[in-house]
């Protein structure tokens, strides 16, 4: 379900990284989401379909991907929300 | 069935046919008859010869795109190169690192060319200057002269091509198969003992095509035998795991083959079942990992509304070694389960009926019995044949067994004697049938992909404050699956939690693995043999003792 644009990103990501996350995690821009918050690159695109749900937005997969910190993939959901049709 | 004997052939044969490959990437969808891949595979060959490669060049595919990989793959057998898969990163985070490990490949190998997106090709050049033989970065998308026929075409005899799963600077281990043992091991699975393609057949995949279960079992497999192909990306699937029971959907799927994980994935994740009819899926093949009874059954029960038969569950065993196929099951039968007692499984190493012991057990699914043509045994250490139900090395001989590794002839006659293959997978017998219980080598897998130890060892060695030389890796298993596990020597001042981030983050840059549990401990601890190798079966037995603390457990 789409959320309106005035929901912060940021929230919406890290709400986003916990529930796909199967331990406690408490993420902050900074993390990375390998090293600090035990992502693996099966998750990490779980993560991906999850925000284009919640956020009504594409992700586009390049064949190597270069996003790893949380604050990176805030600044790219906000970028793609911002160009949303009706956003 | 007659299989033709070489890659072009089946490809020549192929084109005449109505099928081909369907590539699918998100929810965009590219049709291809195999004609038209056998004209881009023609533009290919031509392109390679005019840029200078000559007969028996290596030439190292990386190329994560399937359209690309598989007519550079087909274009480099009719130029008659050999031609080799390569792993593409995981990352771009740490391409040097990459580059480096890869180079070690590359040198192995003796590769002439490497051909790669134009992405990476920036970063290939660069690796020239470590590998003397390594005359061309080719683009693939800069490989289209005009197609010619092909003079001479490949003998059964001559090597189709190299497959490399991780790499490894010290030994990289590149499977080379004939055509011959293609066409015997696809003979073999795709007729009346394995899944008895027959004329209606669509096979639906979303495995990586460096991967012998992708690329043999999905799609040579549909290629051999002139049947239409369903390709989605491995990150189609992963992303949204609806895709794949969408395509056998909307393609009236019948054939199609998982690692088990993919199986529970979809049990996990898959919330809308409105749309689905996996009626057509007769064939559920599971492999390249062991298989979990829990998992398949969960998948069932939850596709069962939809039309899903659990007779269509076809667990199998084989490995690249042995082109792909070793064992079958008998088709439409569902899964063949053993619950045997674990702790005579683990001691006495016999399979015993759980209900007669009373302890801990352990629930096995049957892979079936080998393929016509080729042999199996389950033997000790001396090589000598077991009886039913005692667990040994499952051994293979027969016409799939590989040539050998690729430029490798010590490693080859580690593991083929008297053209015996040692799997290296322990295993029992039970009226004929197969049922895998372990490994004797140190081989991770994760999510049906096997990782070398010292690639990943190799891969931490240098992060700062790690002591060279003193990192092992292996796998632990828990519940079915490999948690990974690697335990350093800290070499400097660097905080313990510093080095356990820096260390998963090496790993998850260049192999896009998580590294479940990282053990930091003191200089000294972890110990060498007299050649100077690390102890990692030593090493491993002290971590599952609880020896050492352990930074950072997922649960």
């Amino acid at each position: 379900m789409p959320q309106p644009a005035s929901v912060p990103v940021e929230e919406g990501v890290i709400d986003v990284l916990k529930n796909v996350s199967r331990r406690p995690i408490e993420p902050a821009l900074a993390s990375d989401l390998v090293a600090d918050l035990g992502f693996d690159s099966l998750q990490v695109l779980e993560v991906i379909a999850e925000l284009e749900d919640r956020f009504d937005i594409s992700i586009p997969l390049n064949d190597v991907p270069t996003t790893r910190t949380v604050g990176q993939v805030v600044a790219q959901v906000a970028s793609l929300v911002a160009a949303r049709p009706n956003a | 069935m007659v299989t033709p004997r070489t890659l072009p052939e089946a490809l020549d044969d192929a084109a005449e046919s109505d099928s081909g490959f369907s590539f699918q990437s998100g929810t965009a969808e590219t049709s291809v008859s195999y004609e038209e891949i056998r004209r881009r595979s023609l533009q290919v060959a031509r392109a390679l010869k005019d840029a200078g490669l000559r007969r028996g060049d290596l030439a190292a595919l990386v190329l994560p795109d399937g359209e690309q990989f598989l007519t550079a793959l087909f274009g480099a057998s009719i130029a008659r190169l050999l031609p080799a898969s390569v792993y593409p990163p995981a990352t771009a985070a740490d391409l040097p690192r990459y580059i480096e490990l890869t180079a070690g490949i590359l040198n192995a190998a003796e590769a002439r060319a490497v051909v790669t997106t134009r992405t990476l090709a920036a970063a290939f050049a660069d690796a020239r200057a470590m590998c003397p033989h390594l005359s061309l970065v080719l683009c693939r998308e800069d490989l289209d002269a005009a197609p010619d026929e092909p003079n001479d075409a490949p003998s059964p005899g001559d090597i189709a091509f190299v497959q490399y799963t991780s790499g490894s600077t010290s030994m990289p281990k590149g499977v080379a198969l004939t055509h011959a043992n293609l066409a015997a091991n696809i003979d073999a699975f795709a007729g009346p003992s394995g899944v008895a393609v027959d004329a209606d057949d669509v096979a639906v995949s979303w495995l990586p095509l460096n991967h012998d279960m992708g690329l043999v079992g999905m799609v040579l497999g549909a290629l051999y035998t002139r049947r239409s192909c369903v390709l989605l990306t491995p990150q189609t699937f992963v992303k949204r795991p609806a895709e794949w029971l969408r395509a056998v959907t909307r393609h009236r799927g019948t054939i199609s083959f998982a690692p088990s994980f993919a199986y529970d994935l979809c049990v996990r994740r898959v919330k809308d079942l409105a749309g689905l009819d996996l009626s057509s899926w007769r064939v559920a093949g599971c492999g390249a990992e062991p298989v979990h009874p829990a998992a398949l059954a969960a998948f069932a029960e939850k596709f069962a509304p939809v039309g899903f038969r659990s007779t269509s569950f076809l667990p199998c065993y084989g490995l690249a070694e042995h082109v792909l196929a070793a064992t079958f099951p008998p088709r439409d039968r569902g899964v063949r389960i053993e619950c045997v007692a674990a702790n005579e499984l683990a001691d006495r190493r016999v399979a015993v009926d759980a209900d007669d012991s009373g302890g801990p057990s352990t629930a096995l699914v049957s892979c079936g019995s080998v393929l016509p043509g080729h042999q199996l045994v389950v033997a000790d250490e001396h090589g000598t044949a077991l009886p039913e139900r005692h667990v040994g090395e499952i051994r293979l001989a027969g016409p799939s067994v590989m040539v050998g590794y690729y430029k490798q002839g010590a490693l080859t006659d580690e593991v083929i004697r008297d053209g015996w293959l040692r799997t290296g997978d322990l295993g029992y017998l039970s009226r004929g049938e197969l049922f895998v219980c372990g490994r004797v080598r140190d081989l991770i897998i994760v999510h049906g992909r096997k990782y070398h130890p010292q690639d990943l060892e190799w891969a931490v060695d240098d992060v700062s404050g790690v002591r060279r030389g003193r990192v092992v890796a292996f796998g632990v298993e828990s519940d079915g699956a490999d948690r990974v596990v690697i335990v350093a020597e800290a070499g400097g001042t660097v905080a313990s939690g510093l080095l356990v981030e820096e260390i998963r983050k090496r790993i998850g840059d260049l192999f896009g693995l998580y590294v479940d549990e990282v053990a930091v401990v003191p200089s000294g601890t972890v110990g060498r043999t007299t050649s100077g190798k690390v102890q990692r079966a030593a090493t491993k037995e002290r971590y599952v003792r609880g020896e050492w603390s352990v930074e950072g457990t997922r649960a």
